[in-house]
């Protein structure tokens, strides 16, 4: 990737001959092998000119399996991988060529990849030895990927004062998204806050308010969609999702892990009684509805076109929790059709003795892999795109323009989020719990992932099949306890 | 043979020995040994004994992961190799028959073949979505109960829950995956036809003379001259269904959603290694679904002499 790098077969054209040889990667661009392959194929013989047809395209395999890169001069070339797509994606390359622009010693090559297989490839990049220089996710893997050695811990290529200032910085979610171990290993450009989304002219309709209680919450699931139908249901009041144990089990009071503790055994907290009760809370819309019922009516959502929003999908629901993201969607709704139903966001409401503000937090996040090869300019590009170190103001015009939420209360200030919080004025109660320190994610632990998941599938087993909540969360805080326990002992 | 020849016939196959040696020997051996190992793809394989296969063994008796999608696999598969085998029989005799069309009917049926997985994946997760989905529509419109498909756990779980819950769903999430399989049925329907073809006339002319009519001659004479092309069906369907995953991974979110009951060995496999790491694990569990494979493999070839006319 960089200049002094050499790709290992260059082919050239002349007359009826294949020259092959090693050539400075430098060199190779497209804009210099083209005309040198526009030979005429009239002008030599039948069989070498199928050769030469061979030969192209074992070359040109060769050229894409090396990753050829055009000339960058004399600025380090940052390789950068990223999981943006659709909408996001012009912004992306639009903050890409901004810094650019801005960069006399670096510059960003940034390559999109498909989100689901991102930390695959990741892995058999660094595997084979040729990670990229700078990474952007959203799994909660930082704890995972900093246990196993494959990032560099920020305080290598920050300095101290860079550090200590950063902390204070971010928001407290967005401090823990990057934390493993005390150490900070992943810079947060966003975060990804949900609250309910209530449709109120449907809930006027039946004569109800905006959810403040659980016991609201439920009047208004059993007001809109009474249990006891026979035939399927195509509206729901509100239905808890079981990914959404994790913001559930929050707002009752709990907590998913000790970090304190000295064993994995203490460590992994999913059965505490605040998580098991947030889990039979949802699992009586399981028993109201029928598990069946709930599973299919929750599953049906995946025949919605593209990434529709349920809410919007024929008053799909009445109140249904999710993303700051949906604003977007709702104001493009709304454009399209200017009588859409009002909708407002609601904080989730909290029981008698949980926690209010309080949900799951996820975002995204640069890492910088061990073995990159240009730390620093992944460093400046880091700071660049999340607004740290004087680059608030273009982080406002970029989390603006995106409608996302910025990972600190400094870019919020900036006149141009400020500017968006005015026309998007739903965005203001997420902007406000991303600065809830009770806002969490998914536990710093090495299993995060698998955490995550285990957690989901108990949730699934509850509210699907009818399972015991307790039964089920100590099954799989036993099933992540053994894994937690074996990585721990590995390192 | 010359020396020479047999050089000049090593140097001719040795792209293919070198791939094979590459590609499948090492990986084969490789996994092998992984699988008595802790190996996380980054770090150097820790030698751990037969803890892989006693971790194995833990979550078949505790009904874990493994266990799961070890049923589901078998549920797949049976139901896939079953139901494939009887339309492929039934459409090809029927198709065999010499009425006006027939060659756009084989067309026909084969058709569903050409089209990439994906995008039959996709299709289908339209037609079986349990609230929109033009199947459970139909099924309405008969008066019938909408089917939970890929979508509900009834008679997914395990034990399956036959006969269905209250709102008379029967069929679940996999038997929405093994009615997706059917619709590559095109190309067992190829092979039956050319089996058929060649059963001797004379056979048929025989059994008329002794009486027997269509059902008879059906059930004595192109079942049994049919069974060899369906030992092999069978064999290479078996290996096929459990070796089925980008349909699964596409229906079931990735996940084997809803609540496990798409998780099949593959896919358990493929998340065990690729998305935890836990190649060693993930090796472990290859073996054993290999050695499986080979041991329903043999059973079939071991009992294929009571019932493969030969």
């Amino acid at each position: 990737m960089s200049n002094g790098r050499k790709c290992r077969v260059r082919a050239t054209n002349q007359t009826n001959s294949i020259e092959i040889r090693t050539w400075p990667r430098s060199d190779i661009s497209p804009e210099s092998l083209q005309g040198r392959w526009l030979f005429s194929m009239t002008s030599i013989k039948p069989s070498a000119a199928r050769f030469a047809a061979v030969a192209a395209s074992v070359v040109f395999v060769a050229l894409s399996a090396c990753g050829a890169t055009k000339a960058v001069g004399l600025r380090e070339e940052v390789v950068f991988w990223h999981f943006w797509g659709g909408r996001d994606r012009p912004i992306v390359e639009e903050i890409v060529e901004h810094f650019n622009t801005s960069q006399t010693r670096y510059t960003v090559r940034a390559i999109a990849m498909p989100g689901s297989n991102l930390d695959l490839k990741f892995f058999l990049s660094v595997a084979g030895g040729d990670p990229p220089d700078l990474l952007n996710h959203d799994d909660p893997v930082v704890a995972d990927w900093a246990h196993r050695g494959v990032l560099t811990p920020l305080d290598e290529i920050a300095t101290a004062d860079e550090l200590s200032r950063l902390r204070a910085w971010l928001f407290p979610a967005a401090l823990q998204l990057g934390s493993y171990h005390g150490k900070l290993y992943a810079l947060c450009n966003g975060l990804d806050i949900r609250a309910l989304y209530c449709n109120k002219t449907l809930l006027t309709e039946h004569g109800l308010d905006l959810p403040e209680t659980i016991a609201d919450l439920d009047h208004i699931a059993e007001t809109i969609a009474p249990p006891g139908q026979t035939t399927s249901r195509l509206r729901m009041g509100y239905l808890p999702d079981p990914r959404r144990l994790w913001a559930w089990g929050v707002v009752f009071g709990g907590s998913f892990a000790n970090l304190h503790a000295e064993t994995a055994e203490q460590m992994i907290t999913a059965d505490s009684p605040e998580i098991v009760a947030a889990l039979a809370w949802m699992a009586d819309y399981g028993r109201r509805y029928g598990p069946s019922e709930v599973a299919a009516f929750r599953s049906g959502e995946q025949a919605l076109t593209g990434a529709a929003f349920p809410l919007l999908a024929d008053r799909r629901y009445a109140v249904v929790m999710d993303g700051q993201w949906r604003v977007r969607d709702l104001e493009t709704a709304r454009q399209a059709n200017p009588s859409l139903d009002v909708f407002a966001v609601k904080p989730l409401p909290a029981p008698p003795g949980g926690r209010k503000n309080a949900g799951w937090v996820n975002g995204n996040f640069f890492v910088v892999p061990g073995r990159a090869r240009h730390k620093q300019g992944a460093w400046e590009f880091m700071k660049y795109w999340s607004g740290f170190d004087g680059h608030e103001a273009g982080a406002a015009v970029a989390c603006a323009a995106g409608g996302w939420i910025p990972a600190s209360q400094h870019v919020v200030d900036q006149p141009a989020y400020q500017q968006a919080l005015h026309r998007w004025p739903l965005l203001k109660l997420f902007v406000q719990l991303a600065a809830s320190p009770d806002q969490v994610p998914v536990p710093p632990l090495p299993v995060g992932s698998l955490y995550y998941n285990e957690v989901v599938q108990a949730a699934q087993e509850v509210l699907y099949r009818g399972a015991d909540p307790a039964t089920e969360l100590g099954r799989a805080s036993n099933r992540v306890r053994a894994r937690l326990s074996e990585v721990l002992d590995e390192r | 043979m010359h020396r020479s020849e047999s050089r000049i016939g090593v140097a001719m196959i040795s792209p293919w020995l070198v791939g094979f040696c590459v590609l499948t020997l090492f990986p084969f051996g490789a996994s092998l040994y992984w699988s008595f190992c802790r190996y996380d793809l980054l770090s150097e394989p820790a030698w751990v004994g037969l803890d892989n296969y006693r971790r194995l063994a833990g979550e078949l008796a505790e009904g874990g992961s493994f266990a799961r999608a070890l049923a589901n696999t078998a549920y797949y598969a049976l139901a896939s190799v079953t139901l494939s085998v009887v339309l492929g029989i039934t459409l090809a005799s029927s198709l065999a028959w010499k009425v006006r069309g027939r060659a756009f009917y084989r067309t026909l049926c084969f058709l569903p073949t050409v089209v990439p997985t994906v995008a039959a994946a996709v299709l289908w997760l339209w037609l079986l979505d349990p609230q929109l989905g033009l199947i459970n529509g139909f099924l309405q419109k008969l008066n019938l109960p909408a089917q939970g498909w890929f979508q509900s756990t009834s008679a997914a779980g395990w034990p399956p829950a036959w006969p269905g819950d209250h709102a008379g769903r029967v069929f679940g999430s996999k038997d929405g995956l093994v009615l997706m399989s059917l619709w590559g049925v095109g190309n067992l329907l190829v092979i039956y036809l050319a089996a058929l073809s060649d059963i001797p006339k004379t056979l048929y002319e025989a059994a008329e003379l002794d009486g027997a009519g269509r059902t008879r001659q059906f059930w004595h004479v192109t079942l049994p001259m049919l069974t060899p092309v369906v030992f092999f069906n069978v064999v290479m369907g078996l290996i096929q269904s459990v070796q089925a995953f980008t349909q699964i991974y596409l229906v079931s979110d990735g996940q084997g959603d809803p609540a496990g009951s798409t998780l099949t060995l593959s896919l358990h496999l493929f998340l065990t290694a690729f998305k935890d790491l836990d190649m060693g694990y993930a090796s472990a569990m290859a073996w054993v679904l290999f050695v499986l494979v080979t041991l329903v493999t043999a059973w079939l070839f071991r009992t294929s002499r009571h019932w493969v006319h030969v």
